[in-house]
């Protein structure tokens, strides 16, 4: 018995996701697939079905290392990310009582987020640059006699920065899944003696896994389609998103939308297992 | 006593990760003051220059105090333009999908993956998916194009963060509203508008910060000055880092600042 008021409803939402979502997306998939003059403007002319994009990616030889980094990177990101966040969350929902505290912690955390995103990366440069804050410590405690360039332009440098970007993201949605949590069910544990290992385990961990998926998809997915932080600090590490970015910009858009479609194809596959293994659908309806 | 211990671990484990992250703006802020154009310690002078000293004629972009930067500013207008119609599109659709999805209309799934997706694919996915689908259609980027881009991922953000939020009673109070006649735009009015409206804000608070500090995406779709991210972005291609960016940095962070702390203190006031 759901009114027709309900569908109504839903049709920005669809309409919206068909146009700027659906419509992309297919032509993406269709110019990655057909044979245009890889120089030229497409849409010029239809082109015949043709795989030499994808063959072309899966025989390059850089694509195991291309593929490995950006997908080693961002389980790795997520991983640490994941680290520092949920202890975050757990303090946030249940060390904290006054609101106050917890009202401050997020706007001080937000406010970094609300920093242009380029300028937030280059404000590393005074703490890991060449004469920045570290190499200066290093060299008047006398650990080394000359400044590390390395420290600057590593997958190390990346990592940190989007930790620094993320660790919100992931913060969130688990704060969220940790407030659903009843009380009760941790109080009843409490008072049949269980340890606290298994009452954190068991019950507060179990059930904040549909927050900690979903945070999961943001940071990761989020990292997939970065660009522009491994582009300026990555120090010649090739991912994905680079690639997509560089031959986008030089106009070979054929190999480029197959470079995307591969991208989204892989993305997608994770992420299907991951919402197999935990509903997180239980975390906004039902 | 073991409580008080584990809160101060807390508090302190709190308080250093707001350092972490506070760590490079911390260093940001500072360095906007120094003299000369290297931004690394040690600091020899102070001075205002770099925010406000009338340029003579002749610098490059990253030599001319921010307060001259006419294209800084076009940038951060068009940035408050941008985000906040992204924000008030967010609140619109993710009202309408939120209270909707929650009755089980045909396809429900179907549709909140499909919602989904667009967080679920990589912004350099989406951002080429725009520019081609805007060549095939030989259309122009307006300023709408990047409204679209942005809402795209906006919205299911919003989505899932609002719906977690629901209070789980609502439908139960709507029903018991509609048994007793009332006309369902009234239900609207009196009853699920007072229980939703700090979610409804949020979804718009939340669309404008997304789109606040969305490069990936927008830098695909933007002409011209752009917004500011995607200005700044082109000027830190071909420019060097000057500590005149990290006087625009701590300008943004100073007005993001004041307005988080004006919503929050607004949001306190008016939910009591």
């Amino acid at each position: 018995m759901v009114k027709l008021t309900n569908y109504a409803m839903l049709l920005p939402g669809l309409i919206s996701c068909l146009i700027f979502l659906i419509i992309p997306l297919a032509m993406i998939v269709s110019m990655s697939i057909s044979t245009y003059a890889t120089t030229s403007v497409p849409g010029s002319a239809a082109g015949a079905l043709t795989f030499e994009n994808y063959v072309k990616f899966f025989t390059s030889p850089q694509t195991p290392t291309i593929l490995f980094n950006t997908f080693g990177m961002a389980f790795l990101t997520c991983f640490m990310v994941f680290i520092f966040a949920y202890p975050m969350a757990y303090i946030l929902n249940f060390k904290i009582k006054s609101s106050i505290v917890k009202n401050y912690t997020l706007w001080f955390l937000t406010v970094p987020f609300l920093i242009d995103w380029t300028i937030r990366t280059v404000a590393w440069i005074p703490i890991l640059g060449e004469s920045g804050i570290i190499n200066y410590i290093l060299m008047s405690l006398r650990i080394t006699s000359r400044p590390l360039t390395e420290l600057l332009f590593t997958r190390y440098t990346l990592m940190i920065i989007w930790l620094q970007t993320y660790v919100l993201f992931m913060m969130f949605p688990i704060t969220l899944a940790l407030g659903r949590i009843d009380p009760d069910l941790i109080a009843a544990a409490k008072v049949l003696k269980a340890p606290p290992w298994r009452v954190f385990y068991d019950i507060i961990f179990k059930l904040s896994l549909p927050g900690v998926v979903c945070g999961f998809i943001f940071v990761f997915v989020s990292i997939l389609g970065d660009f522009v932080t491994p582009g300026l600090w990555a120090g010649g590490l090739q991912t994905m998103g680079l690639s997509i970015a560089w031959y986008s910009g030089h106009f070979v858009w054929p190999y480029a939308a197959a470079l995307s479609t591969i991208l989204l194809a892989i993305a997608l596959v994770v992420l299907y297992i991951l919402l197999k293994v935990v509903d997180i659908k239980k975390l906004i309806y039902e | 006593m073991p409580m008080k211990l584990g809160e101060i671990v807390a508090r302190l484990y709190l308080a250093f990760m707001i350092a972490l992250v506070w760590l490079p703006i911390a260093f940001m802020i500072m360095l906007s003051f120094k003299t000369g154009g290297s931004v690394s310690f040690p600091i020899q002078g102070l001075t205002l220059d770099w925010y406000v000293a009338k340029p003579k004629g002749y610098e490059y972009i990253s030599y001319i105090s921010v307060l001259y930067d006419s294209a800084f500013w076009e940038a951060l207008q068009n940035s408050a333009l941008v985000s906040a119609a992204v924000g008030a599109t967010t609140c619109l659709i993710v009202t309408a999908t939120a209270l909707a999805l929650r009755h089980r209309v045909v396809g429900r799934d179907a549709l909140f993956y499909l919602i989904l997706l667009g967080f679920i694919v990589p912004g350099v996915s989406l951002g080429l998916g725009h520019v081609v689908m805007y060549k095939q259609l030989n259309l122009e980027f307006t300023f709408w194009s990047a409204v679209a881009v942005d809402v795209v991922f906006t919205v299911p953000f919003g989505l899932v963060l609002m719906m977690a939020r629901f209070d789980p009673d609502l439908m139960l109070y709507e029903q018991a509203a509609s048994v007793l006649k009332a006309s369902p735009v009234n239900v609207f009015r009196r009853v699920t508008m007072p229980l939703v409206k700090w979610e409804i804000l949020t979804a718009g608070v939340l669309g404008f910060v997304l789109s606040w500090s969305e490069l990936v995406r927008t830098s695909f779709v933007m002409k011209g000055t752009g917004v500011l991210a995607t200005y700044i972005f082109n000027q830190m291609q071909i420019n060097p880092v000057t500590p005149k960016w990290y006087a625009a940095g701590t300008i943004i962070a100073s007005v993001s600042f004041v307005g988080l702390i004006l919503v929050g203190y607004i949001m306190s006031r008016t939910a009591k």
